[in-house]
C-alpha cells in the first residue's frame, strides 16, 4: 500500500485547459472521492494516474517514487471502469485471471489468487459463466476482481456504479466501504454523486472547471465548505443562496436578506463592507418552523413520512427548500415563518469564497 | 412483435424481392436447364422449355471432355482461399491501426485506399503485366493471388476498420492498465470479439477473388495446370462446336462448394451478428 501525491498537475487538449494545477497528498489506506460536476475533470485526473493520459505538466508520485512516464502496471495501480470493461469472450474466471495471464504467472499460483478474490467477492460459484449471464452488481465484483488479483497499492475507480440501479447502487456502497476495510487499501474513486461521496469518503476533493475547490473530510465539506460550489454540491437537498446586502459588519456580520429580513451572523467579515453584496447560504435542514423569521410562501410540499421537503420562494421570487419533520403542520399554497439559527448560516463574499464561521458544530473525529 | 407494415405494403415488398431475386436467381436456373439437356436440343426451333429427354449425361461427361477440370475447380478454390489468407493477414493489424492508432496522413492514406478501390483491376493489367514479368512471377499461382490481395486490401482495411471501432475502448485500456501489450491485447481480447467482423470480411473478400481471378488468370496465366475454373471453363469451346451443356454443368458444379460453404458460415454470421457479444 502506498501514499499518492499529485505534484502541479495540468491537463490540456489542444488550446482547451481542463485540469489547472492539482496538487493533492493522499495518504496511505486512504478512500479518497473525487466528486464535480460532469466535465469537471475528475475521469481526466484518474486517468492521468493511472497511466491512460499523459499530464501536460507535473509529477505523479506513488508510495514516494515518481511514476509520471511509467506504465500502468509499473505505477502498482489498477482501475476499475465505468461500464466495467469485462471481456465478454471470457468466462468470470479468465476475467478475473487476465492481469495474472499477462504476467504469465503459473497456474496453481493463478487459480489460488483468482479463487481468493472469488471468494471475497462472492463469486466462487460463478467463475464458469460468461459476464453476459450476469446482473449488473455481479459483473461489477467482477470488475473489481480483476483489480484486485494483482495487489495493486491503489485502486482506482471510475464511477463504478453510475449503470446500476438506485437500491443496488446502495448496497454496492456499502460492499466498497467493506471491501477498502478488507483490503486496506489506498483507494481513488470517482462519482458525479455526492452522496457515494459522502458516505464513502474519507476525504473528498471537490473539482470544479479542472481546479480543486476544497479538499476535505466529508463533514469539513459540510459544515466548512469553503467555496459558494461547495457549499451548494454538497448537502441533499442543496444548501439554499439568499442575496443579501451587508448592513454592519460590527460584532458579526449584519445582513438584510432578499424579502427585508434582517439577521446578525457569527462570521469573520475579512474585507466585506457596508453595501456589499453577499450570499447567505441555508441548509434545509437548519431551519425550523417559527411563529417569526423568514416568510416563506409554499409552492411544492413533499411529504416523505419522515421529512416533509418544502419548496417556496421568499422576497421578490428566491427559491428556498427546507425540509421540516414529517408531520409540520403546513400547506401547500399558503404561507410559513421559518426560525434560523444564525451560528448555522454560510456567508459568501461576491467571489463566492466564504467568511470563515466563528462557530460551527464540532466534527466528528 | 406488431406488423409495422400495411397489407399494400408487404405486397410491394414481395413483389420487389420476387422481381429481385427472379433477375439473379434466374441464370441459375437456365443453367441448370440448359446442363440436363442433350446439346442438340440447346439449338432447337421454336424454344420447348420441357424436353422428355432431361438427363444429368453431361455432369459424367464433362469429366472426359476436360480432364483437368477437377483440377481447375481446386486451382479455383486454393487461389482464392490463398488470396483470402493473406488478405486477412495485411488487412487485420492494418484495419487495427486505423480504428485505434494515430498517425501522420491517418485519413490521407483512408482516402487513398478508397481511390485505389475505384480502379478495377482490368486498368492496370498491362503495368501489372510488366511488374509481375519482372518479378518473374508470370505463369505460377502468384499471378493471380498477388494482384487479388493488392486490389482487396483495401476494401478489407474499409470493412474491418469499421468493425473494429465498434469495440468498446474502455476494453482495451483495462486489458493495457492490467499490464497487456498491444498485441496481447490485440490476440486475447479485440480479435475473439471481433469473429463475426473477421467472417464478414473474409466473406467479402472471398467472394471478391473468385470473382476477379478470371481476368488475372487469362492475362498471367498460360500453364493449363494452375488454370482457374473460370478460365478453365474456355476449354469446352472447341475447334468446332461448344459444349453448352457441360459447360454450364462444370460451372453448376466448381460453384457448388463455395456456395455450400456460405450457406454454413451465413448461419453462423447471422448468430454471431446478433449474439451482441460486445454490448455489455
Amino acid at each position: 500500500m502506498a501514499t499518492l501525491d499529485l505534484q502541479n498537475i495540468s491537463k490540456s487538449f489542444g488550446a482547451a485547459q481542463v485540469l489547472h494545477d492539482i496538487s493533492l497528498a493522499i495518504d496511505d489506506r486512504e478512500f479518497v472521492v473525487f466528486v464535480g460536476p460532469s466535465g469537471c475533470g475528475k475521469s481526466t485526473l484518474l486517468r492521468i494516474i493511472a497511466g491512460l493520459e499523459e499530464a501536460s505538466d507535473g509529477q505523479i508520485v506513488i508510495g514516494g517514487q515518481d511514476v509520471s512516464a511509467a506504465h500502468p502496471v509499473d505505477r502498482g495501480i489498477s482501475m476499475v471502469f465505468q461500464s466495467y470493461a469485462l471481456y465478454p469472450h471470457l468466462s468470470v474466471f479468465e476475467n478475473i485471471a487476465f492481469p495474472l495471464r499477462v504476467q504469465k504467472l503459473p497456474e496453481p499460483e493463478l487459480k489460488e489468487k483468482v479463487g481468493k478474490a472469488a471468494e471475497i467477492l462472492q463469486l466462487t460459484d460463478k467463475l464458469n459463466l460468461k459476464p453476459g449471464q450476469l446482473s449488473g452488481g455481479q459483473r461489477q465484483r467482477v470488475a473489481i476482481g480483476r483489480s484486485i488479483v494483482r495487489d495493486p497499492k491503489v485502486f482506482l475507480f471510475d464511477e463504478p456504479l453510475s449503470n446500476l440501479d438506485a437500491a443496488l447502487r446502495g448496497d454496492m456502497r456499502v460492499e466498497l466501504s467493506q471491501l477498502h476495510r478488507d483490503l486496506n487499501a489506498t483507494m481513488v474513486y470517482v462519482t458525479h454523486d455526492q452522496i457515494e461521496a459522502m458516505t464513502m469518503a474519507d476525504r473528498i476533493v471537490v473539482l470544479n472547471g479542472g481546479r480543486v475547490e476544497q479538499f476535505g473530510t466529508p463533514m469539513e465539506l459540510y459544515h466548512h465548505p469553503a467555496t459558494k460550489f461547495v457549499a451548494s454540491f454538497i448537502g441533499q437537498p442543496n444548501m439554499n443562496l439568499i442575496p443579501a446586502v451587508v448592513k454592519g459588519t460590527a460584532e458579526g456580520l449584519t445582513v438584510e436578506l432578499d424579502g427585508g429580513h434582517v439577521m446578525t451572523l457569527p462570521v469573520e467579515t475579512g474585507a466585506v463592507h457596508v453595501g456589499d453584496k453577499v450570499e447567505v447560504g441555508i441548509r434545509p435542514e437548519d431551519v425550523t418552523l417559527g411563529a417569526d423569521g423568514l416568510d416563506i410562501s409554499i409552492r411544492v410540499l413533499e411529504r416523505l413520512g419522515g421529512a416533509s421537503i418544502t419548496y417556496g420562494t421568499i422576497g421578490a421570487g428566491t427559491r428556498f427548500c427546507a425540509s421540516l419533520p414529517g408531520n409540520a403542520p403546513i400547506r401547500e399554497g399558503e404561507n410559513m415563518a421559518l426560525t434560523i439559527d444564525p451560528a448555522a448560516c454560510h456567508v459568501f463574499d461576491a467571489k463566492g469564497d466564504v467568511l470563515r464561521r466563528q462557530s460551527a458544530p464540532a466534527l466528528v473525529a | 412483435m406488431m406488423d409495422r407494415y400495411t397489407k399494400l405494403q408487404m405486397v410491394g415488398i414481395y413483389a420487389a424481392i420476387t422481381v429481385f431475386l427472379i433477375f439473379i436467381l434466374l441464370p441459375f436456373f437456365e443453367m441448370f436447364m440448359a446442363s440436363l439437356r442433350p446439346l442438340e436440343h440447346l439449338f432447337r426451333s421454336p424454344y420447348q422449355f420441357w424436353s422428355d429427354d432431361f438427363s444429368f449425361d453431361a455432369y459424367s461427361k464433362m469429366w472426359e471432355t476436360v480432364p483437368l477440370l477437377g483440377r481447375y475447380i481446386f486451382n479455383s478454390i486454393f487461389i482464392a482461399s490463398m488470396v483470402t489468407g493473406l488478405t486477412m493477414i495485411f488487412v487485420v493489424p492494418a484495419a487495427y491501426a486505423y480504428a485505434r492508432l494515430d498517425f501522420p496522413f491517418k485519413n490521407a492514406s483512408l482516402a487513398i485506399f478508397l481511390g485505389v478501390n475505384m480502379f478495377t483491376g482490368a486498368v492496370l493489367l498491362i503495368p501489372l503485366y510488366r511488374v509481375l514479368r519482372t518479378l518473374g512471377l508470370l505463369n505460377t499461382y502468384w499471378a493471380m493471388i498477388v494482384p487479388g490481395v493488392a486490389f482487396l486490401i483495401p476494401t478489407g482495411i474499409w470493412l474491418l476498420r469499421s468493425y473494429l471501432e465498434k469495440i468498446p475502448k474502455e476494453l482495451e485500456e483495462a486489458a493495457y492498465v492490467d499490464g497487456a501489450s498491444r498485441m496481447y491485447t490485440l490476440r486475447r481480447v479485440v480479435l475473439p470479439l471481433a469473429v463475426p467482423g473477421l467472417i464478414v470480411v473474409g466473406v467479402a473478400v472471398f467472394i471478391g477473388a473468385y470473382a476477379q481471378q478470371f481476368l488475372f488468370a487469362i492475362t498471367f496465366n498460360q500453364t493449363r495446370e494452375l488454370q482457374p475454373l473460370p478460365a478453365g471453363l474456355y476449354e469446352f469451346i472447341g475447334y468446332q462446336s461448344v459444349t453448352w451443356n457441360e459447360m454450364m454443368a462444370a460451372a453448376l458444379v466448381g460453384v457448388l462448394p463455395v456456395m455450400v460453404i456460405f450457406l454454413f458460415l451465413q448461419k453462423y454470421l447471422v448468430a454471431g451478428l446478433t449474439a451482441g457479444a460486445v454490448k455489455e
